[in-house]
């Protein structure tokens, strides 16, 4: 887990992981979310809505961003304040996803700091996020 | 209406999400629906990336009203 200071930040800092979408993954938010949606489960609802597989939850891939901020950039120190969030394309179980995030700007005044970031399959953005996150002092 | 005023009411709208907004500079958080300290915090960092300036928590501290940020606005603006 990375643990940046404020001292220690500057816009263009990027970091970025990569994860597979798994079956478990869809099961597990299934049970968290309450969200039983056919096209997250039934292959036959999804294709007929013209999707080659169940669709993986947008909001499962978005969970990702939570991880970016709060174990990459700024990692241990982070408190997350905002999202704004655009699924761009559907994924599917067994994709594999690369997130990404680079600091746009550093407001000094309240240390605040703003994300862009982006979760890619390949060369295709799945999502793209505007992040706003604090930094803890203690 | 100012300039300055005019784009300050565009970022008011797109940060309070609110497209029918009108702010003056007698505007404030006691008379701005939806401008909390999470809000105010977004709409200072909006400001700053759209017109290129920074503020400090000092003179942020002493900001009444929408009118005594577009003095401080112009200050900035006047010497960058």
């Amino acid at each position: 887990m990375n643990a940046y200071r404020w001292s220690e930040l500057y816009t263009g800092l990027a970091h970025s992981f990569e994860v597979e979408l798994t079956a478990f993954m869809m099961r597990q938010f299934l049970e968290l979310s309450g969200d039983n949606n056919p096209l997250h489960l039934d292959p036959a609802f999804a294709a007929s809505a013209g999707f080659p597989d169940v669709v993986v939850y947008g909001m499962l891939t978005s969970t990702l961003y939570s991880r970016l901020v709060g174990v990459y950039l700024p990692g241990r120190y982070c408190l997350l304040q905002g999202i704004s969030l655009d699924l761009s394309k559907p994924a599917y179980i067994g994709d594999q996803l690369t997130v990404k995030g680079e600091i746009a700007h550093l407001n000094e005044a309240y240390r605040r700091i703003e994300i862009k970031a982006v979760i890619e399959k390949g060369s295709e953005v799945i999502s793209k996020a505007k992040i706003r996150v604090g930094l803890l002092e203690h | 209406m100012s300039d300055i005023l005019t784009h300050l009411q565009q970022i008011f709208r797109d940060v309070l999400d609110d497209p029918r907004l009108q702010i003056t500079r007698e505007s404030s958080a006691q008379t701005v629906k939806d401008w909390d300290s999470l809000a105010h915090i977004n709409l200072v960092s909006a400001i700053e990336q759209e017109f290129q300036i920074r503020f400090a928590l000092g003179e942020l501290a002493e900001l009444k009203n929408v009118g005594d940020m577009i003095d401080l606005m112009e200050q900035k603006l006047a010497v960058r």
